[in-house]
């Protein structure tokens, strides 16, 4: 026979793990660790190329002018420039990443604990199911 | 205002009995104006242009997440402009890369916001993405509306050096991308325009935080007046006159748009119909669910279940609890953790 008070809770259980639930499920198979962290990687290597393109696109915009005086550039100067301006974003995106991924871990776990909450009242109904049996 | 009402309960009932091929029309006139607008503006490969190709790539991004439909119109931008000159489609891409890895990727889910302001550039109602962004989003839609505001004065910039590209020498090509880069660079209107439609976001979103009656319709005003004041001081600053009328009656179609959407959306949003498929020892089942509350009950339901809810103990609860064959997986980690 069918138990309507299960179907309600397995379809509510459904219908959460294929919208929300399906991000938050996968975040929660990582430590919140490691998860920011790896976050705050993939942003930073990410900055980094978009770094060197914009760079590439500067350098290409003088390209006459960095023909003209090749000899005559300070080009320590110009990687000190590079570099301490590189430094600037990848701290400015690294930082922005830690900030941002943690608070997503968190609103996850959030969301999940109510998942569980619906899981741990299916487990009862299935037991008082089985008992009836 | 009884009678629209009724039409909003007749419209929710239809949605709800025929979401399922309501979804994939909606989007597949979407994309078909999309594609066709670009086809308008930049249709320099005719092999794209014609229709079996845009109702193909039409119907599969009906079917597909809108992420894909954004993906193809990039696509398909690229190639009309690698047609006609490799040299600027690789400018493009590179600019296109830049946008997305420093500031796009961090908003994904608002990726159609980067195809839709363009498009509706040129259809000359941007303005609907900002108030609306401001009345369903937060603050953080500014980046992507700016990438979408780049996008579309990157391609009107494409549309002139178009024109200017005669042969493939060195200095041809030096020129053509110093053009492209000082009209970008030196684009007062494109940085006004992307500062007035953060203050719109901005300005929509504060004033619809605001605990006042009819806080959804003062901040959808608000945000258009925000709006009009600022491209009229803009317009005025660029002497650019002749564009305020066609401004003004943007603003006030957009902000009609924005008041349509707004009186359907929360009964949309609601009352999706949801299809769900499990599993238990003895059947397989198919179930359709649909809500039967209307517009206010499910606050209620909302406001119930944050005082239900108890708090935090609730929250460290799932670390702590008891093995069961469900929970187990997700509970394994966790453990381990603690």
């Amino acid at each position: 026979m069918l138990n309507f008070k299960k179907i309600r809770l397995m379809t509510k259980l459904a219908v959460y793990e294929k919208k929300d639930g399906k991000e938050d499920i996968h975040l929660s198979k990582y430590y919140k660790t490691d998860y920011v962290r790896f976050q705050v990687l993939k942003s930073i290597i990410t900055a980094s190329i978009g770094y060197a393109l914009i760079i590439a696109l500067i350098a290409f915009y003088k390209i006459e002018y960095l023909i003209k005086n090749a000899v005559t550039l300070d080009y320590k100067l110009i990687g000190t420039y590079i570099l301490a301006f590189y430094l600037i974003t990848i701290t400015i995106y690294g930082a922005g990443a830690l900030v941002l991924y943690s608070m997503k871990y968190d609103g996850s776990r959030k969301k999940l604990s109510r998942y569980f909450k619906l899981l741990k009242r299916l487990k009862k109904v299935y037991n008082e199911s089985t008992h009836e049996s | 205002m009884l009678q629209l009402l009724e039409i909003r309960e007749r419209v929710k009932r239809f949605y709800q009995r025929y979401d399922l091929y309501l979804l994939p029309i909606i989007k597949f006139v979407f994309a078909l104006t999309a594609f066709s607008t670009i086809n308008k503006q930049i249709g320099y490969d005719v092999r794209l242009n014609r229709l079996p190709i845009v109702l193909g790539i039409s119907l599969l991004s009906a079917f597909t997440p809108s992420a894909i439909m954004v993906l193809l119109a990039t696509a398909v931008s690229i190639l009309h402009v690698y047609f006609i000159s490799p040299i600027l489609s690789i400018i493009v891409i590179a600019i296109l890369m830049i946008l997305y890895l420093l500031f796009a990727r961090y908003t994904p889910k608002q990726g159609y916001v980067l195809l839709a302001v363009p498009i509706l550039f040129i259809l000359k109602i941007p303005y609907v993405i900002p108030i609306l962004l401001g009345v369903v989003s937060t603050p953080i839609s500014i980046v992507s509306t700016g990438c979408g505001v780049i996008i579309y004065f990157l391609f009107q910039i494409i549309k002139t050096a178009v024109t200017m590209q005669s042969n493939v020498s060195i200095d041809d090509i030096i020129q053509l991308y110093t053009h492209v880069i000082d009209s970008l660079k030196g684009n007062r209107q494109m940085i006004m325009t992307i500062v007035i439609f953060a203050m719109i976001i901005m300005v929509t979103y504060f004033v619809r935080k605001l605990s006042i009656d009819y806080a959804f319709e003062i901040s959808i005003l608000a945000g258009a007046l925000t709006g009009i004041l600022g491209f009229l001081i803009s317009y005025l600053v660029l002497s650019r006159s002749d564009q305020i009328l066609s401004m003004i009656f943007g603003f006030i179609v957009s902000t009609v748009l924005v008041y349509i959407i707004h009186f359907f959306r929360l009964t949309l949003d609601y009352s999706g119909v949801e299809h769900a498929q499990f599993e238990d020892d003895v059947y397989y089942y198919y179930v359709k669910a649909i809500p039967k509350v209307t517009v206010t009950v499910p606050q209620v339901n909302v406001k119930r279940f944050n005082v239900k809810s108890g708090g935090r103990r609730e929250f460290s609860d799932p670390d702590m609890e008891d093995t069961d064959a469900g929970v187990d997986e997700y509970e394994y980690e966790d453990d381990t953790e603690s």
